[in-house]
């Protein structure tokens, strides 16, 4: 009782010291601190150029390395723990005695929509983090013996399925997943890679992945995920990361990056240039819910707003170098602190971050952007933008084409263009029924065609193996800065499938799961003015690591030729009946007597007839004038035809 | 084939003239006949193979010996326990011999079992070994404090009669002596119980086998009453394992927000628990706090008690299954079962929150137990008057003094839950005076009937699982079956025969774990992957394939059979009127 006491007393301490300044974000004891583990909340907001918003949320779950891990957690997401550590065989007490984690590094996404690399932008921290393929993504990197890593990849596959009521375990066949050797920047065989392209992502996965929040949408920020706001955006993907080590511990980084097109707010001033002025928004605008109040157990709980180079640039120019109210824009409410970025070249202008500090009042904090003045700019882009599609025609063969196309925006390169050499690696998953010919690659630069071993510095292929392995292919491709664009070709041929491995709704054809393109010497890191407590935010640590700008190409559909899928049956009945008429054929030319039929016939001839026989007889006479057995036959043959026509 | 064009070719001329063929006077069975008979016979003799030919796989499944099993099993309460025996201790000071006399002449009234032999030795005090007599004498010494005996009776004594009869026996030692207490009666926490005092013949008759039949045999429940409710006390998955989850739920964070030092607390209280379970299941533990969990159902203020109260009747409406989500464990996938044990923190706006009995009296616990499901325990803060002007909520861990109360209850649900009574407090009219308690939570006996009704259940289980498998199987004979499922029917059986022999040497533990193993690899049969997807092909689909072919043919043939034996006839008629006009001509 006297320890409750005082902590009772401490809190208030803290209280006070909470009214007196707003600032102090360290919240004192709280829950779970001493066990290890932390959770804070963030969301950050970015106008961008095509008259929407980006919002990203990030949370952060962190849980200290301890014997307990998997069993007993506090404010750590019991499931996804018990996904990391072994789950080793119990001793008599029932305590797992050996505690190993067999997940290092553990990355799933699920999106709906594209990533529009060209006007989101293709080189800033989110698009090469958080831009993803559609469908599903995960890739793991384990922390078991090689013989263990396939069985462990089947179990968590199966785990991940069931806990995000997903079909991600149709990536446990050997057929949906591969083994990248250093697309992922690590030379390491323990990766393992797979993707769902035609996975549909709705409500049914979003609610499993709030329910690893300690909040999960009752408070704080994800109060805001109002669900038929969030899935009308033009983006969305919802991504979890996971990473253990023995020192750190687990750190689970869930993240949900939503682009969103704001309602356009009349503004009677303004009325003539509503066309051409960006739409203003505000929270509440955009996800049709107030922001009241933090999650209570959140360390941190805070909302950055975002302006882009490009807009700070020409902010300078208006002579508003960092100021959140101007002619151009009005920011509200007023932000708590103002980041700004730090940039490598002193002559250019950098982003800036506004922090709005999201603490339990009682009034909504409804930060939002109004626009005073048209205004146009565009995203920082990733030095080529890659797009992948089919040629030929037909349903047996074709090729896929990768291209690279220069966006001409990075002047960094531009300037030092004669020693400047680019490198782009290229990693593609193709299934094994698309039959591809590594032989024909064929790379074209500025539309020459080129020697390969002129401009490929690395490669190595997988080649598929039927209904076993996918094919892959990596590949680093090494060319001068100024090269206008670079295309790879690659023919193929369509293979067969076996009745039973076509999907349902096989005419609508098979995905071929996105490229990724990434330029191992580009970062997309940003440093930020040093200042102590920007530290604490996780999401501002993201985006300082050193993270290699990378793009996703389109998901090919490769339409393929479908059998009519009754033909066994069909096919049955065909053969079936040939072999009927064959041997009804046979027996009778070996049993019958036709002497003695015919002298039965002239004996009985006119007088004795039955029904049938004389209809058959005059039918026979009126159609040859010969008697005998070979009208009879085609006869019976046409009747029996259309006999098994009408019974099929 | 161009040999019987040629035939036709030759009987077809038609321009030739008419040469009238010879009369048929041969016995008519020609090779025209052979043929046209000859696919009907064949198709006949083949029918049988061709039908073996599209049979389906399948493993010889031990039919036979399943069927001696469950008649075993018809009589599995008596099987389980014959093997309980019993001795009775006397020690007096001179009038041993009576007190012989009168146990030997009264032994037959004890035979209350019917069918159960109950076999009960009796051991006389004049027994050789000096070391028993050392005991037994300090028994009669320390008999005056309940505890201090059952550390004698837990010695020698019982471990040599165990010896002697060479599995667990249960001891009752009755001390005639004058006492001013009276008489008492005390089960101890091992296997034995002891009366002190001057009694009579009848009595003492009449309460050994109340401590006999009433709780060394049913544990303290009426005779009957575990084998009713057989299924219900179980709370062990299919695959012979249990997590127990623990969890604490702040109804609402913003008000307080609390925590918990679990681990340590449940190294102290729970893992004695768990050892003493570990024949009947794999038992781990878990816990998590979760947060914005409010209950389904509503309560009422009470001016009287000023506290909220919910009422025993809305209790099916407390847990909120679509708020608190408990089920997040990965470790109980599959068949496995968790038992949810939840200790529900109210909102500063329900706060207190006492469950209230039917007869208006309130809850001493505050808690309740969902049978198979796990128990819940309202815990009250103990300053509900929330300041809700608090810009942040205090944020307070349990004491150790708070948690241990907590645990204790947990306890008590768990010992409910696995079927036993939570307390002997009712049972006091018996004329038991005292229960001594152990650490486990579980004393010796009550494990023994724990052990004994979960070999039961499981047994039981068992063959119930593998004669629904049986039945599938002989419901379904184109059902593909793998010898796995063979091995593993095998198995299950084998350990089923040994937990037997084992419940019959009086080895309860050996025998609960091998009757689980035996439950488990019949469910595993059962629920085997190549089972669950049945390649059935029905008698529709042989039908729809075979019919094209078959029928045209089939008409070919029947309709050439009969012409050819229409044809026999008249043939034969005329050959017999030819071979009888011979007859009169010569």
């Amino acid at each position: 009782m006297a320890a409750l006491c005082r902590r009772f007393t401490g809190f208030h301490f803290l209280l006070v010291l909470v009214s007196l300044s707003i600032s102090s974000l360290v919240f004192g004891d709280w829950i779970g601190d001493d066990e290890g583990e932390q959770f804070t909340e963030e969301l950050l907001l970015k106008p961008l150029p095509d008259r929407k918003v980006l919002a990203h949320f990030h949370f952060q779950s962190t849980a200290h390395p301890s014997p307990d891990s998997g069993h007993h957690h506090h404010l750590f997401p019991k499931a996804i723990a018990q996904l990391i550590w072994n789950r080793a065989p119990c001793d008599a007490v029932g305590h797992f005695m050996v505690q190993k984690f067999q997940i290092r590094d553990l990355e799933l996404s699920f999106t709906q929509g594209r990533w529009n690399y060209e006007n989101w932008g293709g080189s800033d921290p989110i698009s090469s983090t958080n831009a993803k393929p559609p469908g599903v993504e995960l890739w793991a990197t384990f922390n078991v013996p090689v013989v263990e890593i396939d069985t462990t990849w089947k179990n968590l596959t199966h785990a991940l399925s069931g806990l995000f009521c997903s079909s991600i375990n149709f990536l446990e066949s050997s057929t949906s997943y591969t083994t990248p050797s250093f697309v992922f920047g690590l030379n390491v065989s323990n990766i393992r890679y797979g993707a769902l392209p035609r996975e549909a992502v709705c409500t049914e996965n979003l609610t499993p992945w709030l329910k690893l929040l300690p909040c999960r949408d009752k408070a704080g920020l994800a109060t805001l995920l109002d669900r038929p706001s969030i899935y009308k955006g033009y983006y969305h993907s919802q991504k979890l990361r996971l990473t253990s080590t023995k020192l750190s511990g687990i750190i689970l980084e869930q993240t949900l990056t939503i682009v969103l097109q704001p309602n356009i707010q009349r503004n009677s001033a303004h009325s003539l240039l509503d066309g051409a002025i960006q739409p203003s928004w505000s929270i509440s605008s955009m996800f049709k819910r107030n922001l009241t109040g933090s999650c209570v157990l959140a360390r941190t709980s805070r909302i950055l707003v975002e302006l882009e180079k490009n807009i700070v640039s020409k902010l300078e120019e208006l002579g508003h170098g960092g100021s959140w109210s101007n002619s151009l824009l009005d920011l509200s409410p007023n932000p708590f602190r103002v980041i700004k970025e730090v940039n490598p070249f002193p002559e250019e202008s950098n982003s800036i971050l506004f922090e709005y500090v999201n603490s339990k009042e009682y009034e909504p904090l409804d930060v939002g952007i109004k626009w005073k003045l048209p205004f146009v700019w565009s995203s920082p882009h990733a030095p080529f933008h890659a797009s992948r599609f089919l040629m030929g025609s037909g349903t047996e063969r074709g090729s896929i084409a990768i291209s690279l196309q220069s966006t001409k925006s990075d002047e960094y390169f531009r300037s030092k263009s004669n020693e400047c050499r680019m490198q782009a690696v290229v990693f593609q998953v193709v299934p094994w029924y698309v039959k591809v010919y590594y032989h024909t690659l064929q790379i074209f630069i500025d539309q020459k065609l080129q020697n390969l071993s002129d401009v490929i510095e690395k490669i190595r292929v997988t080649p598929s193996e039927d209904k076993k392995l996918p094919g892959t292919l990596e590949l680093v491709l090494g060319y001068p800065c100024t090269v206008q664009s670079v295309a790879l070709t690659l023919d193929f041929d369509k293979g067969f499938l076996h009745i039973h491995e076509y999907p349902p709704d096989a005419n609508q054809g098979f995905d071929i799961p996105s490229a990724l393109v990434t330029f191992p010497n580009l970062h997309s890191s940003r440093i930020y003015i040093g200042d102590d407590s920007s530290v604490h935010s996780p999401l501002l640590l993201k985006f300082q690591e050193k993270n290699v700008v990378l793009s996703y190409t389109e998901v090919l559909l490769v339409p393929f030729t479908t059998p009519d899928f009754s033909m066994p049956y069909n096919v049955i009945t065909f053969t079936c009946t040939v072999l009927a008429l064959y041997f009804g054929s046979l027996l009778n030319v070996l049993r019958r007597r036709i002497g003695e039929e015919e002298r039965l016939m002239r004996s009985k001839d006119a007088n004795k007839r039955g029904l049938i026989p004389s209809i058959v007889s005059k039918i026979t006479s009126k159609l040859r004038g010969m008697p005998g057995s070979k009208p009879l036959l085609i006869f019976a043959v046409v009747l029996s035809v259309l006999f098994h026509y009408i019974v099929n | 084939m161009l040999a019987f064009h040629g035939k036709i070719a030759i009987s077809q001329h038609p321009r030739e003239p008419f040469l009238p063929p010879p009369l048929p006077f041969r016995y008519p069975w020609t090779m025209r006949r052979i043929i046209t008979l000859d696919p009907d016979v064949k198709f006949m003799c083949t029918l049988p193979f061709s039908w073996t030919m599209t049979e389906k796989l399948r493993s010889k499944l031990l039919f036979e010996e399943l069927v001696l099993l469950s008649d075993i099993c018809l009589s599995i309460y008596e099987v389980i326990f014959t093997g309980l025996q019993g001795t009775l201790l006397l020690v007096g000071d001179d009038n041993i011999i009576f007190s012989s006399l009168m146990g030997i002449g009264k032994w037959g009234d004890l035979k209350f079992l019917n069918s159960m032999e109950t076999t009960l030795s009796l051991y006389y005090i004049s027994f050789p070994s000096t070391a028993r007599r050392r005991s037994i004498k300090r028994v009669h010494r320390e008999t005056s404090g309940d505890e201090r005996g059952e550390d004698a009776l837990g010695g020698a004594p019982a471990k040599e009669c165990a010896e002697a009869s060479g599995g667990r026996v249960y001891t009752v030692v009755v001390v005639e002596r004058e006492d001013d207490l009276g008489v008492r009666v005390v089960v101890g926490k091992h296997r034995h119980a002891w009366i002190v005092g001057k009694i009579s013949e009848n009595d003492v008759v009449s309460l050994i086998g109340k401590v006999f039949v009433k709780y060394f045999m049913n544990g303290g429940k009426k005779v009957g009453e575990l084998a009713k409710g057989i299924g219900e006390f179980v709370p062990v998955g299919a695959d012979g394992s249990v997590v127990l989850s623990f969890s604490l739920l702040n109804a609402d964070p913003s008000d307080w927000v609390y925590d918990w030092k679990f681990k340590e607390m449940s190294n102290i209280m729970l893992t004695p628990f768990v050892k003493a379970l570990t024949p009947i299941a794999n038992i781990s533990i878990e816990s998590q706090v979760l947060y914005h969990t409010p209950k389904l159902s509503q309560s009422y203020w009470d001016e009287k008690s000023s506290s909220h109260i919910f009422s025993i009747r809305d209790l099916p409406f407390f847990v909120n299954s679509n708020e608190w989500h408990l089920d997040t464990s990965i470790i109980a996938a599959g068949r496995s079962k968790v038992l949810q044990f939840v200790v529900y923190a109210p909102s500063a706006s329900e706060c207190p929150l006492l469950l209230q009995l039917p007869n208006g009296e309130i809850s001493m616990t505050n808690s309740f137990i969902s049978p198979m499901w796990g128990g819940v325990i309202i815990w009250n803060p103990p300053h509900c008057a929330g300041d809700s002007h608090n810009t942040l909520p205090p944020q307070v861990r349990l004491s150790p003094i708070e948690l241990q109360k907590i645990f204790q209850v947990f306890l008590a649900q768990l010992r409910m839950l696995f079927g036993l009574k939570s307390n002997y407090i009712d049972s006091s009219e018996t004329g038991i005076s005292k229960f001594l308690d152990s650490e486990s939570g579980f004393t010796e006996w009550e494990l023994d009937v724990l052990y004994r009704h979960h070999a039961c259940f499981n047994l039981h289980s068992c063959v119930t699982t593998l004669e629904s498998l049986a039945k599938l199987v002989q419901s379904l004979p184109r059902m593909i079956i793998m010898d796995e499922i063979g091995k593993q029917v095998k198995f299950s059986l084998e350990a089923a025969n040994l937990a037997q022999r084992n419940a019959s040497l009086g080895i309860y533990d050996s025998s609960a774990s091998s009757s689980r193993q035996a439950k488990v690899l019949a469910e595993d049969a059962f629920f085997h992957p190549s089972i669950m997807s049945i390649s059935y092909s029905s008698i529709e689909h042989y039908f729809a394939i075979y019919m094209p072919f078959f029928a045209p043919v089939a008409l070919h043939v029947l309709l050439a059979a009969i012409k050819e034996l229409k044809r026999y006839k008249r043939e034969r008629a005329k050959y017999l009127a030819f071979i009888s006009e011979k007859a009169k001509m010569d």
